[in-house]
């Protein structure tokens, strides 16, 4: 197991594992940011996702209808965000915390209830056998070393989300709905005079980033683990949010930058376990450091890319500013 | 002229007030009603949190104690957002004061004194908390990183740094958990009303409020934060100390929460996990259902507190109703706040942007 | 000549915000094939009745027909499927997308295709018309004002192609540029489109169109051909009542008083590599005399404006400010700044907290940190009755006062301490007759009190008609204009030669 080509091809799988709820969940944030409104409470999307995703494939046993539950459990999430702040007028930066907290606090009372009746039906809460996502191994791809394992050994949705990402990348490059999404962030009273209604355009935006937040959630909860626990999410959404910033607003960037972290992320995991079994003297050393700094990095990387960056960045011009915006 | 005056801001406050109260209540009427869709006795539930957050002294003490931490998160939120600094950090800063505190009056305890160790603990626990925010705020003017992001970013590093020290030095001896050992008695927050939990920690969080009401509303550093907060570019142009005056307002934001921390160590917990609640987060709500006066925040900070506590007894209860509810409750207040009441922490320097952009549309004289 | 229906006929437009009125059963006909003036005062409601025209806007009552065909209000779409195409006075464009880019996100139908042949070839059968080339790969953001709008024009005609609103065209225009929009309006009607230009300026609609429609407050006061019609006539007819506009009786010539600010050889970039904003800027400003400074807008007078009040300093050169040494410290100067939202004012605080932003921190205002706010009423209000400011109180928001009554303000904080030199952006920009007016006698009252004063102003009309000396900003130059032979004419040359 541990040499090193294993280990490349081990770490490289995890990367992408670990990556694709980041892109995920980061795309619809990069849309929507584009489009002029940035949503905190991502997070609280993503843990409405995972809790949906979970419960649903707890009592149908089909893990499909989990991933549905969580798209559309994320539009909901969604759809009140869009409300409050694109029709409301409200600070874009508070409210999403707001549904951030919200996430947070509906995620886990669900939670406690779900657990309490299926115990006083005598049922467990753990996934029926099967109904949750196993990785989809692509023949032959597969077989590429060191990258086959990464690519095409990955969960469904892991597929869905390269698609995506193409798609994404196709549209706002090469569609004329990608002008329109750029300008409504950029230049809104250029859409409102070409005749785009920039409210309803937004909330379009809004809708498409938060089913991808609830996507990203389900394949947390029912793909990746197998499990639902309390802020599971445990900061990815923030990440995402920097990483948008990381990116430029670009999306090769922001996916870059979630492999990167993905990278990270997994190698703070292999670390944490390998340096109490590796011969490798630098690896013992490690042994002394506490396992909390392995789980700090991700968030230190986070900060340290955003202080390299964001100089001269400034992206979309209209973000939190709520449209008309004339109105006294 | 000055009675008109005087009539003119109790009207304002009263009709403020209302307005916030009539969201609670509406809010909490909802929330119960959907307790009462999902099986829950709606009355019973409606009684038992009644009573859980007022029914005795006690409990109107545990209200009141778990009101000041909040009170002291709020007022992080509401001096932040007045000036412009969108620190949403309370949390990480909170945090901090805490373990700072904690440190002080489990391994550092000066000369064993009560006093001076509380003193100590308190204002270290404060220091701790302003600086926390400190990080955020010289990142955004040297290295351009938005203030949002970065709080955000380091409420998880202060909640692994957190949990590394008690696992670490300040691990309680004969256990395996991520917790301190408990603070001696006598460096405890001492209480006005004994057998209860209000502690003195509530007195100085009341009379820090005041303070910074008169801090914002009657010197010239409160006018000059607050119209750095409203436009930064006309502060420049009138000579203002713009990034001075930021500092000093996330030091004082920080501050506040790390105070928050600290004595809810020394007056509530008495020992110290890495789980101390979501009070960082939930200052937000207060400061904006207190409509980021420091009085209101008072009111909205004991309300929130009763909120809580309540919805902690519903849950130990026989109904075991998910305390959660409090959290979902506080996230709709927000919602809900923002729309109606039009709290803007826009900066008027991109609504002047795009008002310019925009002003054909509507008559400029 | 058989009497086809009209390109457009209005009836009972009715449209208010918040409660004000803004337009007031408009009634208008525009005959087809015509170039149609729209004469009126800032504010009168020009850009509201054409965004309404252009579907931006909804009017709360009144009807519209194009064409004789009954027209359906307050949809972009249905207007131009209807041939209307507006071009904005604020352009509205997406600085970062390209020109093409631009244009097929204003004309194109399809949600998916950004290539659409039908667009090119349309782009280019009106370029053709127009003997224009647009650069059409370029991201907007790098073109010229002049360029800019050639963009807007050739769009409004991809998308409409019938009929043409020009809002305010030659505002940011210089001369020359403005006699090529007035052939280019001239071939245009000429190949049967219907032209609405709207302007503030009563020369340029007299030259270009024969029949012109006058609002004033919302109302239409006059339609009818401008044979006839003296410009006095045309000009009490805009503003109502008779307003002088403040002239300076006796301009100086090199003053011989005390300079009060000199800047030498001052240079000013932003970025090392990037090119230079300001070179060579040498000045001079006496007591008693008002310096004008012309220009077409983005010739580097914003960072002259930066540089002399001290927000940015200079990469090179030395400025040398009368009594304070320090830069940060010039107490005894004013500014008026371009964007009085952006620097000068806060809106949401009440006129009160605006008057005082200067002198807040000084005595009598202050004591041990504390403010003294009777002391900051009744200096607020002494200020509000110098300055005619009109409100309901001092506690009223800033927000909520008229564009006047705003820069009154401004004007009323910034002038009242007589301060020696004053820096004056734009100052009448937005604003009306009156308004205009008295900001103008605010600074010949100053001027006569021997203060110095540089007015950047992009108003060539109301500069000559204040200023002792002018000069011209080009490129980051500027040019001086030999006293006292400075014409309209030469002025406008210099502003455009070598651009």
């Amino acid at each position: 197991m541990n040499t090193a080509p294993n280990m490349i091809t081990f770490l490289s799988r995890q990367t992408v594992t670990a990556a694709t709820p980041m892109i995920l969940a980061g795309v619809g944030e990069l849309v929507g940011e584009l489009s002029g409104v940035i949503n905190i409470g991502i997070e609280g999307s993503m843990l409405m996702g995972c809790i949906a995703a979970y419960t649903v494939t707890g009592v149908t046993g089909h893990g499909t209808a989990g991933l549905l539950a969580a798209m559309v459990t994320g539009m909901v999430m969604a759809v009140i965000f869009a409300a409050a702040t694109v029709w409301g007028r409200a600070d874009q930066i508070v409210a999403g915390t707001a549904m951030d907290l919200l996430g947070v606090g509906l995620s886990g009372m669900i939670w406690m209830m779900y657990q309490n009746w299926r115990e006083n039906l005598g049922f467990s809460t753990a996934l029926p056998h099967g109904s949750g996502f196993s990785p989809l191994a692509i023949p032959l791809l597969r077989d590429i070393p060191f990258v086959g394992p990464a690519f095409f050994e990955q969960y469904l949705l892991c597929y869905l989300t390269i698609c995506l990402c193409v798609g994404v990348w196709w549209m706002l490059n090469h569609t004329r709905l990608g002008l329109i999404i750029q300008a409504l962030g950029d230049a809104p009273e250029a859409c409102h005079a070409a005749g785009v209604r920039v409210r309803l355009g937004r909330s379009m935006c809004l809708l498409f980033a938060g089913t991808c937040a609830g996507a990203a959630g389900a394949y947390l909860s029912i793909m990746q683990t197998h499990a639902f626990a309390a802020d599971m999410t445990g900061g990815e959404g923030f990440v995402v949010l920097a990483l948008v910033i990381f990116g430029r607003w670009k999306l090769p960037g922001l996916v870059g930058g979630c492999l990167f972290f993905g990278l990270i992320n997994s190698l703070q995991q292999t670390l944490q376990t390998a340096r109490y079994t590796s011969q490798n003297s630098v690896l013992h050393a490690l042994t002394h450091v506490p396992f909390q700094f392995f789980q700090m990095l991700p968030y230190l990387a986070a900060i340290a890319a955003l202080a390299v960056m964001s100089r001269n960045s400034p992206g979309p011009r209209y973000i939190n500013i709520p449209w008309p915006s004339a109105k006294t | 002229m000055m009675i008109a005056r005087i009539f003119r801001q109790i009207w304002n406050t009263a009709t403020a007030l209302t307005l916030a109260a009539l969201v609670c209540a509406v809010v909490l009427v909802l929330a119960i009603g959907a307790a009462a869709l999902l099986g829950y006795p709606p009355l019973r539930v409606a009684d038992l949190w009644l009573h859980g957050a007022a029914g005795s002294w006690y409990s109107l003490s545990s209200s009141c104690a778990d009101a000041c931490p909040l009170l002291l998160t709020g007022l992080a939120a509401g001096v932040a957002f007045r000036a412009g600094v969108l620190n949403i950090g309370a949390q990480g800063q909170f945090l901090m004061g805490a373990l700072v505190a904690v440190a002080l009056s489990t391994r550092m305890m000066i000369f064993h004194q009560p006093a001076l160790v509380i003193a100590t603990a308190l204002t270290g626990g404060a220091l701790a908390g302003g600086i926390w925010g400190l990080i955020a705020q010289y990142l955004e003017r040297y290295r351009a990183v938005p203030v949002v992001l970065s709080t955000i970013l380091l409420n998880f590093v202060a909640l692994y740094l957190v949990a590394a020290a008690l696992q670490g030095p300040l691990q309680a001896v004969g256990t395996a958990a991520a917790q301190s050992p408990e603070i001696a008695g006598k460096y405890w927050l001492p209480l006005f009303v004994p057998y209860t939990d209000f502690h003195i920690g509530i007195i100085l969080a009341f009379m820090l409020s005041v303070l910074l009401w008169v801090v914002q509303e009657r010197t010239v550093f409160g006018f000059e934060s607050h119209v750095v907060g409203l436009n930064p570019d006309t502060a420049k142009a009138m000579k203002m100390p713009v990034a001075w005056r930021q500092f000093q307002i996330m030091f004082i934001s920080g501050g506040c929460a790390g105070l928050g921390g600290a004595i809810q160590v020394l007056g509530q917990v008495h020992f110290m996990t890495a789980h101390m609640g979501d009070y960082g987060y939930a200052g937000i709500a207060v400061a904006l259902l207190g409509r980021l006066n420091p009085l209101g925040i008072i009111l909205s900070a004991v309300f929130f507190g009763f909120l809580d506590t309540g919805a902690f007894r519903v849950e130990e209860s026989s109904l075991a109703l998910p305390h959660d509810l409090a959290d979902v409750i506080k996230a709709v207040v927000i919602l809900v706040m923002l729309v109606l009441a039009g709290i803007s922490l826009r900066r008027s320097r991109r609504a002047a942007k795009s008002e310019r952009t925009t002003s054909a549309e509507t008559p400029s004289a | 000549m058989a009497t086809l229906p009209p390109a457009l006929r209005l009836s009972e437009i009715q449209k208010s915000f918040n409660g004000v009125p803004a337009l007031d059963g408009v009634s208008l006909e525009v005959a087809a094939g015509s170039v149609h003036g729209i004469l009126g005062e800032n504010g009168a409601g020009k850009t509201t009745l054409m965004n309404i025209i252009a579907g931006l806007l909804r009017p709360d009552s009144g009807s519209m027909e194009i064409m004789g065909n009954a027209a359906p209000v307050g949809s972009v779409r249905e207007s131009r499927a209807f041939g209307i195409g507006m071009v904005h006075q604020h352009f509205k464009l997406a600085d970062n997308q390209s020109v093409l880019d631009n244009i097929v996100l204003a004309v194109s139908k399809s949600l998916w295709s950004r290539r659409g042949r039908g667009v090119l070839q349309n782009i280019d059968y009106w370029c053709r018309e127009l003997n224009w080339t647009l650069e059409l790969q370029k991201p907007v953001r790098e073109l010229g004002v002049g360029q800019q709008q050639r963009v807007e024009i050739i769009k409004a005609l991809c998308g409409g192609g019938k009929i043409l609103i020009l809002d305010e065209p030659t505002a940011a225009l210089t001369p020359a540029e403005v006699d090529e929009l007035s052939s280019a309006v001239a071939g245009l009607a000429n190949a049967g489109m219907t032209v609405l230009f709207i302007s503030h300026k009563l020369q340029e609609v007299t030259r270009m169109c024969r029949v012109i429609s006058i609002l004033r407050r919302g109302k239409l006061v006059y339609s009818g051909g401008v044979a006839g019609l003296s410009m006095q006539q045309i000009a009490e007819k805009m503003v109502g009542a008779k307003v002088d506009v403040p002239r300076l009786v006796q301009p100086l010539g090199h003053a011989e008083s005390r300079v009060l600010l000199e800047l030498q050889s001052v240079d000013y970039r932003i970025g090392k590599r990037e090119p230079p904003l300001l070179s060579q800027i040498n000045l001079r400003v006496h007591a008693g005399e008002i310096l004008g400074i012309a220009g077409v807008d983005g010739n580097g007078q914003s960072e002259l404006a930066a540089v002399i009040s001290g927000t940015v300093d200079p990469v090179a050169g030395r400025i040398m400010r009368s009594g304070a040494a320090r830069a940060d410290a010039p107490a005894n100067s004013a500014c008026i700044p371009e964007d009085r939202h952006k620097e000068a004012l806060v809106p949401a605080l009440p006129i009160v907290s605006n008057l005082l932003l200067r002198k807040y921190r000084h005595r009598p205002y202050v004591r041990w940190g504390f403010c003294r706010f009777g002391k900051w009423r009744t200096s607020a209000a002494a200020l509000m009755r110098q300055y005619d400011i009109r409100s309901r109180g001092i506690d009223d928001a800033v927000c909520t006062l008229s564009g006047g009554n705003q820069q009154k303000v401004v004007l009323a904080r910034e002038l009242s301490d007589a301060p020696e030199w004053i820096l004056a952006v734009n100052p009448t920009r937005g604003l009306d007759v009156g308004a205009t007016a008295f900001v103008l006698r605010q600074l010949l009252d100053a001027r006569a009190r021997g203060a110095g004063i540089i007015l950047i102003h992009g108003d060539l009309d109301e500069l000559l008609s204040v200023s002792d000396r002018v000069a011209v900003m080009r490129g980051g130059k500027l040019l001086a204009t030999p006293w006292p032979q400075f014409t309209r004419e030469l002025i406008g040359r210099m502003m455009l030669a070598g651009a």
